[in-house]
């Protein structure tokens, strides 16, 4: 059973990363603004990756239990780091330039919150009670703090701006606040909460996050401004057909309707290139990855180990149906990779670290 | 358990992409398919080589002639600022000017945009070998519409524009875009269709800022045709220096056919004015000029046609057998109604009818109009021709206009008076024609009868145009044109006729002489509508000289251009 699941983790990624390849060559395939030095980059990493996972799934996951909070701390350090010296880009300061390489903290505190939050979550807490001091010390100790250890790197990422990771990183507290066992009461006054907090939300974002919010609910009102993208994007996907315009053929990518179509919006290059097919046959694989993440999670013992793969899982997830999601108009606009598609070397070698967690895992539960 | 909601969750986000997908990539699919489409290809329209227009003998005047013009490819140009100033000095013109040219006709990254036409073939040459230092300057050979005889065909010709709303709004449906070049007027407008040829096409694909790709395919224009004219370019430029420096119009045409020999309009314009790139001023000019330039008086001007009518009323008279040739009336130099006076030239002394043409006796018409009456002049006036357009083929052609007393109390809630038919019957007044439809009333008179279609084209292409020369006859008694042509050839040939001067030995000449009154302080229209017979041809002619006085002057113009027709062998 454990064998047949990394198994199909293993197959279904690595047909992921092949399909991101080729759709990546396409991509940047006479890009008049990306080199096609970024397939040969991008190569690299998926061999980086390759490693990586293998590596990591032959340790003892247990590992991870004793640097999590550690590795937390250090990227917290970085975050505020990226504030005082970070690298500018496209409008957000993301990088940090460490040892010649550059990388993005906020992608790297996708895994540290994970294992920060399975490691706090998997110890014993006093269950709740209806005795009112215990209630209030257990609301403290399994809501509120691990909450404010989570808004702590969501503010310094929203400060960025990085709106789609901060979403990210409160979706996987969700999740893994809802694994913990959390009484449905306390979700749903969570929940509640966040939903009255959202106008607040509306008043600290950027005017270029309100405009896409604003094109998301009718992409017509700017057309050419924040529209563009998702109605380029819209009209490749669509124009894709049931079986695509082939390979290269994409005219909305090969003759440059596209842009940013490398990084977040290499979908639409699927969806053009390869048509429905194409686009199912990838979801699929998302799919049957997940399906066996949870299955991996569903047979796990250990309280951390089913916390972090629940928290693996549901990232994967999430970060899949965001970024198709936005680009064919189901989801606005929000800076997010496609995991192991879009080009982008920390994004991709944290699902490395993320997957290998998985896998190794599977080969270690039965252990306890 | 709560892993099978995560689950739960999970199989729904991806089963709601899926559905979008197929939503998308399946239902929607030709919608965004047309949207990608429409993305990277555009169609640049390319105008055939306009047809030329040519005389009855083959002379070219209308033609298209090779020129050289600047142009700039947006997509290409590295420097604008570099290659303005450097073509603000070339051309000798503010970079600036040349910099808004450009603004303003640029309308896609790779459609070369015009910035100066009709170089000189020293600047062509200067462009031509810096050419290479200014990437996307462009040096291209284009025809221009050319008119060597410049004013002389001016009216008849028309000229070439650039398709105006108008002109779009109305022709959308035959492939016309703001860049087509149209006919404006006369022939270039009414055989637009013919001279055009059939436009073709690149179909090219661009990418996301609009620069070329690739060429997809091409579609290579058609010339149009060529349109040979009735017109004599020897006739036409003599009447043209016949009339210049007068305000008018000569009209010259062939009795047999009613193909139209000659057609002149004065004051004129030079139609290459047009095809030239200007500042607007001299354009303006013409447009605002108080004589109307543009005005084709022998087509589109409509004037009070004086004695002319009086061949009308003759013809209702014998027709009516009101009268023979042979009844007289005595003229007193006037005719008296109530305390009113209508006054003739002269105290002609009784008179028949013939005399009364000759002379062109108002007294004797005075008499005669009241014994028809207006509703039978304006009944004959209508079958003589008069009151409606001759449908010839240019464009926009007034109808002129023939007053009775119903139309009066129609339009104008107004009674009809004994001095509104004696004005009527010198053809004063109401009574209006364009010296075209007194040249066809002539011609179904001197035809007896048979009328003719006047028309300026003779053939297109290869193709002879059948302009029905036969279209019908004027069913009058053989009689009475006998008689009223006697009238008009003595118009000439009596000492006393007011025509006499057209009495030229070898040529039979009749006719009839007009001194319209014009209102205010104006002098009178000068008119001869008559015909002449050679052993070889048979014309009718107009002379009309607008505000040109006593009917002498027309006589004068009409004795010159007769007398230089014989000299030319032209009659």
């Amino acid at each position: 059973m454990n064998k047949q699941w990394n198994r199909t983790i293993w197959i279904h990624a690595l047909l992921i990363m092949a399909f991101g390849l080729v759709s990546l060559y396409s991509a940047s395939y006479d890009n008049l603004r990306v080199s096609s030095q970024v397939f040969y980059d991008q190569l690299t990493f998926v061999g980086l990756a390759v490693l990586i996972m293998y590596w990591i799934s032959r340790r003892d996951y247990r590992k991870f239990y004793d640097v999590a909070y550690v590795l937390f701390a250090i990227n917290l350090a970085l975050l505020v780091g990226v504030h005082v010296a970070g690298r500018h880009a496209l409008g957000a300061r993301r990088w940090i330039e460490l040892g010649g390489l550059s990388f993005q903290p906020s992608e790297l505190m996708k895994l540290s919150l994970i294992l920060l939050l399975g490691r706090y979550l998997s110890t014993r807490r006093p269950a709740l009670s209806f005795d009112l001091v215990s209630v209030s010390r257990g609301l403290w100790r399994n809501l509120i703090l691990p909450l404010l250890l989570t808004v702590v790197p969501v503010l310094l990422i929203f400060k960025q701006p990085d709106l789609g990771t901060a979403i990210l990183l409160m979706g996987i507290f969700l999740i893994m606040i809802f694994m913990s066992g959390l009484e449905f009461q306390y979700l749903g006054w969570l929940l509640g909460v966040s939903a009255a907090g959202l106008p607040l939300l509306w008043c600290v974002m950027k005017q270029y996050q309100k405009d896409r919010l604003l094109v998301f609910l009718n992409p017509n009102i700017d057309p050419l401004g924040a529209g563009y993208t998702i109605i380029q994007s819209k009209i490749a996907v669509g124009s894709g057909g049931l079986w695509g315009k082939g390979w290269l053929s994409g005219t909305q990518n090969q003759l440059n309707f596209l842009p940013e179509r490398h990084t977040d919006f290499i979908f639409s290059v699927i969806g053009e290139e390869w048509g429905l097919v194409g686009a199912l046959a990838l979801v699929y694989c998302y799919f049957m990855v997940v399906r066996a993440g949870l299955d991996i999670a569903e047979h796990t013992k250990d309280n951390f180990g089913r916390l972090v793969a629940v928290g693996i899982v549901g990232i994967l997830m999430l970060q899949v149906f965001i970024n198709i999601g936005m680009v064919i108009g189901l989801c606005p606009v929000v800076g997010i990779t496609l995991p192991f598609i879009s080009y982008g070397r920390t994004s991709f070698l944290v699902f490395a670290i993320l997957l290998g967690f998985l896998l190794s895992l599977s080969r270690r539960r039965n252990i306890f | 358990m709560r892993i099978k909601i995560i689950r739960l969750i999970s199989l729904g986000l991806l089963g709601l992409l899926a559905c979008e997908l197929a939503y998308l990539q399946v239902v929607r699919h030709r919608y965004f398919f047309d949207l990608s489409r429409n993305n990277r290809i555009r169609v640049v329209p390319l105008e055939g080589k306009r047809g030329r227009v040519l005389d009855r003998n083959g002379k070219i005047i209308a033609d298209n002639r090779l020129s050289f013009c600047a142009s700039v490819i947006p997509q290409e140009v590295r420097n604008e600022k570099e290659l303005f100033s450097f073509l603000g000095q070339v051309f000798g013109e503010d970079p600036q000017v040349l910099f808004r040219r450009y603004q303003a006709g640029k309308f896609a990254p790779f459609a070369p945009v015009v910035i100066q036409e009709d170089l000189s073939e020293e600047i062509a040459v200067k462009l031509e070998e810096n050419k290479f230092r200014f990437p996307g300057l462009l040096i291209e050979e284009s025809f221009r519409r050319f008119y060597p005889f410049s004013e002389t065909f001016a009216h008849v010709l028309g000229y070439v524009g650039k398709a105006d709303l108008l002109d779009l709004e109305k022709m959308k449906e035959y492939g016309y875009t703001p860049l087509s070049l149209v006919g404006k007027s006369g022939v270039e407008e009414y055989y637009n269709q013919f001279l055009r040829g059939k436009p073709g096409g690149l179909q090219i694909e661009v990418n996301s800022r609009g620069q070329q790709v690739r060429l997809l395919g091409l579609r290579s224009p058609a010339g149009g045709e060529d349109v040979t004219l009735t017109l004599d370019h020897r006739l036409q430029t003599m009447s043209a220096d016949l009339l210049a420096g007068k305000n008018g119009a000569i009209i010259v045409m062939d009795l047999s056919d009613g193909g139209i020999l000659s057609m002149v309009s004065f004051p004129g314009f030079d139609p290459n004015m047009f095809s030239r790139r200007t500042d607007g001023n001299e354009t303006a000019d013409v447009f605002s000029n108080p004589d109307s330039p543009l005005l084709n008086r022998a087509v589109n001007g409509q004037y009070p046609p004086g004695s002319i009518f009086k061949i009308v009323v003759s013809l209702a008279g014998l027709e009516s057998n009101k009268i023979t040739p042979a009844t007289s009336f005595d003229c007193p130099g006037f005719y008296a109604v109530g305390r009113q006076q209508f006054r003739c030239a002269h105290t002609h002394g009784v008179q028949n009818l013939i005399e009364g043409i000759a002379h062109s006796c108002n007294v004797y018409f005075f008499h005669l109009g009241l014994m028809v009456g207006a509703a039978e002049m304006d009944r004959y006036a209508r079958l003589l021709g008069l009151g409606h357009p001759t449908y010839i083929d240019l464009p926009h052609e007034a109808g002129g206009t023939v007053p009775s007393p119903l139309q009066r109390k129609v339009s104008r809630n107004q009674g009809w008076f004994k001095g509104d038919t004696l004005n009527l019957s010198i053809g004063q007044g109401d009574v209006l024609a364009t010296p075209l439809q007194l040249v066809r009333l002539m011609a179904i008179v001197a035809n007896e009868g048979r009328d003719v279609r006047p028309h300026v084209v003779l053939s297109i292409g290869a193709q002879r145009v059948d302009q029905h020369p036969l279209r019908h006859t004027v069913q009058f008694k053989a009689k009475s044109f006998a008689d009223v042509l006697r009238g008009l050839r003595a118009t000439v040939t009596d000492e006393e006729g007011t025509a006499h001067a057209l009495d030229i030995k070898g040529l039979r000449v009749a006719g009839k002489t007009g001194t319209a009154q014009t209102s205010g302080d104006r002098e009178h229209h000068a008119w001869f509508v008559g015909y002449a017979e050679s052993e070889t041809r048979r014309i009718a002619f107009c002379i009309f000289l607008e505000y040109g006085g006593s009917s002498a002057n027309a006589v004068d113009v009409a004795k010159d251009l007769l007398v230089r027709m014989r000299q030319e062998d032209l009659l």
